[in-house]
């Protein structure tokens, strides 16, 4: 016979509990998570989801910024196909982009090797090598203003000593572009430090076995170094695009605002054109569908860029 | 106290008297209410300092800027019951309001904006001033202002602004420095009646002077420097930029086109790099007003307006200068300058309209604009002060009597930022010599006539 358990009198049935009550037991990690990380997805979803939502909302509008919305369908987006200064815009900031982010990456590559010389003063080096990057845009770009003045810029002084031709960054639409293009790399120190950080993660045996095996420090560059920063190459491409493409403030500064994209539209980047329409030209419906195509074409680009990477970074271990 | 509370709180969580569930109520709880008390009293604060206080922004900067802080003291000795705070944001170009866009959508705008005046129709259209005629301006009120002001402060027959001042432009020459270079300057003089633009460059050619690496040292008259605009010389040549029958905008004037072509020969003929490298720098923002090369005597003339009397005085108070009309396409043809000038408004959400009218009655009226003309040397748009002579100086009087009365004014359109954009960047390629004026005043009215058509037709 078995024995019975007999259940003593002070143990009762557990009271019922509420659906709320048996939906905190069941996700309680869950919850508690959420509300540790809430500050965050209050911000994400105030300043970053509503102000995406909303520009959506208004883009198939025409809106001044005041009173009521007015809607027009795809209008809009419509519009851009035959607006002249977008394409203008879109042709200009691709112009920037094509050349900023490249040349970036190898002026960020150079400065990391000379970061990474075996010299006693490398530090005062590094910091001399860094500081523009720390300089805030609009003061690098009222610098930058005095550096290429036509006539008592040093820039051009220096061109003119070395019998070059005096040109005229800021005044010639041919050369305003190239002169965004040089100062974006006033900012590599940035980029710099990253790949310096990327060299020094290089196990120095791969380059003493190879210096064993002959290979000059040209050949070591090329197939140590190099593939070995990859990672980090992407890194910086990404971010050089993603920030490249919305560039804004040292146009407005250096090229004035009457109108912004002087000389004769030659530096109207495509933010620059969609703040005019916004906060200019009252289309705030217009601006808004021109901010979801650069959303779109900036997510493309990112895309791109990934996949064209599969073929050449190199990720160690994989 | 709220600190302590939470401090208590926590010592219970660590001693396990309270659950982790009741800490995190408890301190959910305590936020809400202190985010809700501290929001309460901001509010409460802002309402007590908004009922005695109005606010007037203004982008100007000095020396203009003193002038209009001096007129606000002398305004709030008498006001009864409140004060003016004039408030200066950073300075921008006359199109761009985006400060005040912002502000007015976020509930913290002024209660008084100075404004340009040739873009009341815009920022009107798009709603964001207040019709005036509720507050007080009335017919008497609008009436007492010049004909073309008024209008641009008008929009489809509704005030929306009152205007506080204008100004003119004329051909500033440089006596001392073109005697130097053995041109005679009595010829400019404006007894004379206007040059016309070819005598004007065959002048300006002989104080031309090249300096080191190409550019110039010395150029008599650089046609776009200052305030030689599209309208200066469209006006000029007898263009006209908007056809109000049609509702249509006319850059492709053909006098207009004419007056560009006129100008890129002029500056091609020179060098249009060379002549953009010694002008470019001065359009630039942050160039210093004393360096300007008319003011250190490396420019001949220059097209620019009334106020310059002022800078002169402050800048270079011992030049030997003159001042006469701008000039003429052919001997005998009228001369033609165009006025602008600002106004004041009310944005929406202004939280003290009624005693911000009355402010702005006083500083657009006849008292305040008497004080801006006589300290700023800019002109008033009241027609009774224009009559009072001994208001302006000699040279500031050639203004009011001479130029005022022919002056023409930019069409007020509910699309006036684009379309001076527009002029600009084909004005910009033009004197580069970068496209034909006929093609890029063509691509002006291609861009903004879709624009302006949404609005039409736009009642005078």
């Amino acid at each position: 016979m078995a024995d019975t358990i007999v259940l003593p009198n002070t143990i009762q049935k557990p009271p019922e509990r509420s659906g709320f009550n048996r939906f905190y037991r069941k996700h309680r990690n869950l919850i508690v998570g959420l509300l540790f990380i809430s500050p965050w997805i209050v911000g994400f979803v105030a300043f970053l989801l509503y102000p995406i939502l909303y520009t959506l909302q208004i883009s198939f509008t025409r809106y001044s910024g005041f009173g009521e919305p007015v809607p027009v369908g795809f209008e809009n987006y419509q519009h851009m196909l035959n607006d002249s200064v977008f394409w203008i815009a879109v042709g200009n900031t691709a112009f920037y982009l094509a050349l900023a982010v490249p040349i970036g990456v190898v002026v960020a590559m150079v400065l990391a090797l000379a970061m990474n010389q075996p010299v006693r003063e490398v530090s005062i080096y590094r910091a001399i090598l860094y500081l523009p990057s720390i300089l805030p845009l609009f003061a690098l770009s009222f610098v930058y203003l005095a550096l290429l003045h036509p006539s008592r810029g040093i820039f051009n002084q220096f061109l003119i000593n070395l019998g070059l031709p005096n040109i005229n960054w800021l005044g010639d639409p041919q050369y305003s572009k190239i002169a965004l293009v040089m100062l974006a790399q006033f900012g590599a120190g940035q980029a710099a430090l990253i790949f310096l950080a990327a060299l020094k993660g290089i196990p120095p045996s791969f380059h003493e076995a190879a210096m064993l095996d002959g290979a000059s420090a040209w050949r070591r560059f090329w197939g140590i170094t190099l593939p070995l920063m990859t990672p980090v190459i992407l890194y910086d491409l990404i971010l050089g695009l993603s920030l490249g493409i919305q560039i804004f403030t040292q146009v407005f500064i250096i090229f004035g605002s009457d109108p912004p994209g002087s000389p004769a539209n030659s530096t109207m980047m495509y933010v620059v054109y969609l703040y005019l329409n916004g906060f200019r030209y009252s289309q705030m419906g217009y601006a808004a569908a021109l901010a979801l195509v650069l959303f779109v074409v900036t997510l493309i680009l990112a895309m791109l860029v990934f996949r064209w990477s599969r073929g050449w970074v190199h990720y160690e271990g994989a | 106290m709220s600190n302590a509370t939470l401090h208590e709180l926590a010592g219970q969580l660590r001693s396990r008297r309270i659950d982790r569930r009741r800490f995190m109520q408890g301190a959910t709880a305590l936020g809400v209410s202190g985010t809700a008390i501290s929001s309460a009293l901001r509010a409460r604060g802002a309402i007590a300092q908004d009922a005695t206080t109005v606010t007037f922004w203004t982008t100007f900067t000095d020396p203009d800027l003193s002038v209009i802080g001096g007129m606000v003291d002398t305004f709030n000795e008498q006001a009864e019951g409140y004060q003016v705070e004039l408030v200066q944001i950073p300075p921008a170009q006359v199109t761009d309001v985006t400060q005040l866009m912002t502000a007015v959508r976020g509930g913290t705008g002024p209660d008084v904006y100075l404004l340009d005046r040739f873009i009341v129709a815009q920022r009107a259209a798009d709603g964001l001033l207040q019709d005036l005629t509720e507050y007080g301006a009335d017919e008497a009120v609008m009436s007492a202002h010049l004909p073309f002001a008024r209008a641009e402060a008008t929009y489809n027959g509704v005030p929306f602004a009152l205007p506080s001042n204008t100004d003119a432009r004329a051909i500033y020459y440089n006596r001392g420095a073109l005697a130097e270079a053995g041109i005679e300057p009595d010829e400019l003089d404006s007894s004379n009646g206007p040059l016309t633009w070819s005598r004007i460059a065959e002048l300006a050619n002989q104080f031309n002077e090249e300096g080191s690496g190409g550019n110039y040292s010395r150029l008599g008259f650089v046609p776009w420097m200052n305030q030689g605009w599209h309208y200066t010389y469209g006006f000029s040549w007898g263009g006209t930029f908007f056809n109000a029958d049609a509702c249509e905008v006319t850059p492709d004037d053909p006098a207009i086109v004419e007056a560009f072509q006129w100008v890129q020969d002029y500056c091609v003929d020179l060098g249009a790099q060379q002549v953009q490298a010694f002008g470019g720098p001065t359009m630039l923002p942050g160039f210093p007003a004393q360096e300007h090369p008319f003011v250190i005597g490396t420019l001949g003339m220059q097209v620019t307006g009334d106020w310059m009397i002022h800078q002169l005085e402050q800048y270079a108070p011992d030049m030997d200068y003159g001042i006469t009309f701008i000039g003429v396409p052919n001997e005998g043809d009228e001369s033609a300058t165009w006025a602008g000038g600002w106004s004041v408004v009310i944005p929406e959400g202004a939280t003290n309209p009624e005693p911000a009218f009355e402010f702005m009655s006083w500083y657009a009226g006849e008292p305040g604009q008497r004080i801006y003309t006589e300290e700023s040397a800019h002109l008033p748009t009241i027609a009774a002060l224009i009559e009072e002579a001994d208001l302006y100086s000699e040279n500031h009087l050639f203004f009011s009597q001479q130029l005022l009365p022919i002056a023409k004014n930019r069409p007020p359109l509910p699309v006036g930022a684009r379309y001076w954009d527009e002029l600009t960047i084909a004005w910009q390629s033009n004197y580069l010599g970068e496209a034909e004026p006929a093609a890029a005043l063509a691509s002006v009215k291609e861009r903004v006539q879709p624009d302006l058509a949404r609005f039409c037709p736009i009642e005078g």
